[in-house]
């Protein structure tokens, strides 16, 4: 295996990220969900690509993802030394289901669009294949694993072939500026979202700091006087109807 | 539009977000004419985000846009939510540290800006914003959704604002509080706590436990009536040492309930209920089942002493324990009994609507809702299209649809049905169904296992035809509506239980579906061309989806569902598409 020079810094870390006791699981159920919300993606691309021919190749590909969304989820539960709690509690919850569009409330496709769509697949499964290249290696000792990440390769393939062919499609058609410039606005987008990602965690360290100073600062000490003046509220509550306007009461958020 | 001036053409939108189960429901000429759950669209189950694409197709059924809407109805009031939540964390500081920080960043950043996402995103005019109350939409829902002119209203849910439980009476002047019980006191959350306890998920495996009851055996009743009990009054309270979910955002038990019950069941562990450990969770299932049925006994009778009606409508998230449903029509006075089909919060959009249509429009009675299939459809053109750019070879049955799903399902085949508009609520109605033959002893292992991927015990639902119900099942009075829309568990006869492996479940019971011609047509003649071949009008019917995913709406999510599982043939629309019929997607390639 050759491998690019970041595949290396990527190597580096995983090598030792991969050896904390029961990581490997978190991260197979981690990558199970990336894959399923791929999936997703793909199966909306079927549902609003203006081009029907190619809603045969965006649905094979989806059925791709799903398969290889139930491949990692099997790896993360027999890696899961027991008690399976956290992989099984993350695969059980579709909230953990990221980064694919369906999180927000237009779909992937409808925001990049056909061409803008085909080279954020063709950039994405391209680096994807070389990630699982890099944790295939990773877990050469783990039989299973490899021959997963070797069928899940296979399927790659295709997936990277059929895209750069329909962006070379487009540049024969003479749109070969319009592929280079979506290719780029892919790879910039790709930066801005790790940068986002950082941004989120040290805003969330930050917010977790500061909510932390506030529950000291100001709940301690009101919790004192909560606790003299709550009212028992066990059983019934009898309720007299609010004398204001009912349309004054449906205007209101309190 | 002013609020004096509405008339029966005024267009009321109701949206329910932010906790689980997201939906919107649109509201004119008094008939629902659309609802979907966002997870529908997203594919995301129990999808909570503002439910943009169930507003975007339910304004596109409608053939309007977003400025034609007349009034948007938020189906509880953020700000009262958001001050029970600081409250509670103010009065059990210092172990609500956590769940301060959680619940902050996600109200400070989200919920608490609720009407400004719902302007931005969805598009409303913020001065056509109304906001019900958490109880009053479910309240609503029912009452409203039924065709009685006065009931008692019982909601019972994990916790709206302050309330767990509200005791209502519906009338023609309106729905009016009686009594509340607030929160911490929830039997909602406390069943959510023992199903977390039985290692499922909060607010997805309740039905699990529901399930896994049927195993065992109440012994564990003393030690669950520490926890939560009725009390004399028809109340109920619950001790809440032994549970954390008021403080906590990841726990909802304390060690002193595992003093009580002993080691948690693990998440994905195997459950066999023939182990002395498969035993005793089935045997805390059994005991948390019961207490919760007393405690809905005892408020139903309570609320029978205060209004003397003699119908029940029921709604909240509880509402969907159909073996306490039964329970609640068999031990209390009431001589009917209605449930709104999506109980849970999704219920709250249609509700929100309702209530802001009859109570402050004030414009007549809505009509009741009868029909499932509120959701989104695909026409035989649409379906036709699809199939044929994903070639797809399938067979266009026409006519002989029916007869043809009838042979296949009494063949031995699992059958994936999809027809028509998606169903509103949790259940498959036979709108987006797998069907198989319920007489087959190995069914419900093969269908458990190799179609739908989920654990062996759970049982499965059964579908007759309207008016053969009484051959199999013993159907309680005054239960017409809620077996119409499979929210309760009935038993199976004595003498048809052998005779129906895969729908009987253990303890004898079956959570029944009964269908109209009138509601649905096409599963009405299956059911009858079911009848004719076998002699038997009745058909184990599933939801189409696979374990952890919502129910399959769009013809290209069923497709991509039927090709990874088990399921013989697809009836999509009035085509037949065989496993084989699929092979001209391996042949795709660059």
């Amino acid at each position: 295996m050759i491998l690019e020079r970041r595949d290396w810094v990527l190597w580096m870390i995983s090598s030792i990220v991969w050896r904390i006791p029961g990581r490997d699981s978190i991260k197979m159920a981690g990558f199970s969900h990336t894959e399923a919300g791929s999936g997703l993606d793909m199966l909306m691309a079927v549902e609003e690509t203006p081009r029907r021919d190619m809603r045969a190749k965006y649905f094979r590909h989806a059925l791709d993802e799903l398969k290889h969304a139930g491949l990692f989820r099997k790896r993360a539960l027999a890696l899961a030394t027991k008690p399976k709690g956290r992989a099984q509690a993350m695969l059980d919850d579709s909230s953990f289901i990221q980064e694919h569009g369906i999180n927000d409330s237009d779909s992937l496709f409808s925001k990049l669009g056909e061409l803008e769509f085909l080279a954020f697949v063709w950039i994405a499964e391209r680096r994807g294949a070389q990630q699982f290249d890099v944790y295939s290696d990773l877990m050469k000792d783990d039989a299973d694993s490899c021959t997963m990440f070797a069928e899940i390769a296979g399927d790659e393939r295709f997936h990277i072939a059929y895209s750069r062919a329909e962006l070379d499609r487009y540049v024969s058609g003479g749109e070969a500026k319009e592929v280079k410039a979506a290719i780029g606005r892919v790879k910039r987008r790709r930066w801005l979202e790790a940068w986002l990602r950082l941004s989120v965690i040290m805003g969330d360290t930050m917010s977790k700091l500061w909510l932390g100073l506030l529950y000291v600062v100001v709940l301690g000490p009101s919790s004192i006087f909560a606790r003299l003046i709550e009212k028992p509220n066990r059983g019934f509550v009898a309720i007299s109807v609010p004398e204001e306007d009912i349309l004054e009461r449906a205007r209101m958020q309190a | 539009m002013s609020y004096a001036t509405a008339t029966m053409s005024t267009t009321v939108l109701g949206i329910s977000a932010q906790y689980h189960d997201a939906a919107a429901a649109l509201v004119r000429d008094g008939v629902v004419i659309a609802a979907a759950s966002e997870e529908r669209f997203s594919r995301l189950k129990h999808d909570a985000s503002i439910p943009v694409r169930a507003t975007r197709w339910c304004l596109e059924h409608a053939g309007i846009t977003m400025d034609e809407v007349d009034h948007v109805v938020f189906y509880e009031k953020p700000l009262k939510k958001f001050e029970r939540l600081i409250v509670s964390q103010i009065l059990h500081f210092p172990k609500s540290f956590k769940a301060f920080q959680r619940s902050s960043m996600l109200w400070l950043t989200d919920k608490l800006w609720v009407r400004n996402t719902l302007v931005k995103k969805l598009g409303v005019h913020p001065d056509k914003l109304l906001w019900s109350e958490h109880h009053l939409s479910h309240a609503a829902s029912v009452f409203y959704g039924s065709a009685h002119k006065e009931a008692a209203i019982l909601t019972v849910d994990g916790v709206g604002e302050w309330a767990s439980t509200m005791l209502w009476k519906g009338g023609p002047d309106g729905i009016k509080p009686l009594f509340q019980i607030d929160f911490p006191h929830s039997i909602g959350l406390v069943y959510s706590a023992f199903t977390a306890f039985l290692g499922f998920r909060v607010n997805n495996g309740e039905y699990k436990v529901m399930g896994m009851a049927a195993y065992g055996d109440p012994i564990f009743e003393e030690q669950v009536r520490k926890v939560i009990w009725p009390e004399e009054d028809g109340s109920f309270s619950v001790d809440t040492k032994y549970l954390s979910y008021h403080y906590s955002a990841t726990d909802s038990t304390t060690e002193a309930f595992e003093e009580l019950f002993g080691e948690p069941r693990y998440p994905g562990e195997d459950f066999d209920p023939t182990t002395p450990e498969g035993k005793r969770f089935a045997d805390i299932a059994s005991s948390i089942q019961k207490v919760t049925e007393d405690c809905l006994v005892g408020l139903a009778n309570r609320l029978h002493r205060e209004t003397g009606l003699d119908h029940l409508c029921l709604a909240g998230g509880v509402a969907l324990n159909s073996v306490a449903n039964t329970q609640i029509l068999n031990r209390t006075p009431y001589k009917t009994l209605s449930i709104h089909p999506a109980a849970g919060d999704a219920g709250g959009a249609i509700g929100a609507a309702l209530w802001a249509w009859n109570e402050v429009l004030c414009l007549p009675r809505n009509e009741e809702i009868s029909k499932p299939g509120l959701g989104r459809s695909w026409s035989h053109a649409e379906v036709s299209e699809i199939l044929s750019d994903l070639k797809i070879t399938a067979t266009d049955l026409g006519e002989e649809l029916a007869a043809t799903a009838a042979a296949d399902i009494a063949d031995g085949k699992v059958i994936g049905w999809v027809q028509g508009g998606f169903e509103w609520g949790p259940r498959a109605l036979g709108h987006r169904s797998i069907l198989a033959n319920p007489r087959d002893p190995d069914m419900q292992d093969r269908v458990n296992e190799k179609v739908k991927f989920r654990e062996r015990f759970r049982p499965f639902a059964p579908s007759v035809q309207a008016g053969s119900e009484g051959r199999y099942f013993e159907i309680p009075e005054g239960s017409e509506q809620p077996i119409r829309w499979m929210l309760m568990v009935v038993p199976v006869k004595e003498d048809q239980r052998e005779a129906m492996p895969a729908i009987t479940h253990i303890d004898g019971t079956a959570r029944i579906h009964v269908v109209d011609e009138a509601a649905n047509p096409r599963y009405h003649a299956l059911l009858g061309e079911l009848g004719k071949k076998t002699g038997h009008p009745i058909v184990l019917n599933t939801s189409f989806n696979l374990k952890g995913e919502p129910i399959v709406s769009s013809p290209v999510s069923a497709l991509a569902t039927f090709m990874r599982c088990g399921i013989d043939v697809l009836y999509l629309d009035t085509f037949r598409i065989d496993k084989s019929d699929m092979r001209g997607l391996e042949r795709v390639s660059d």
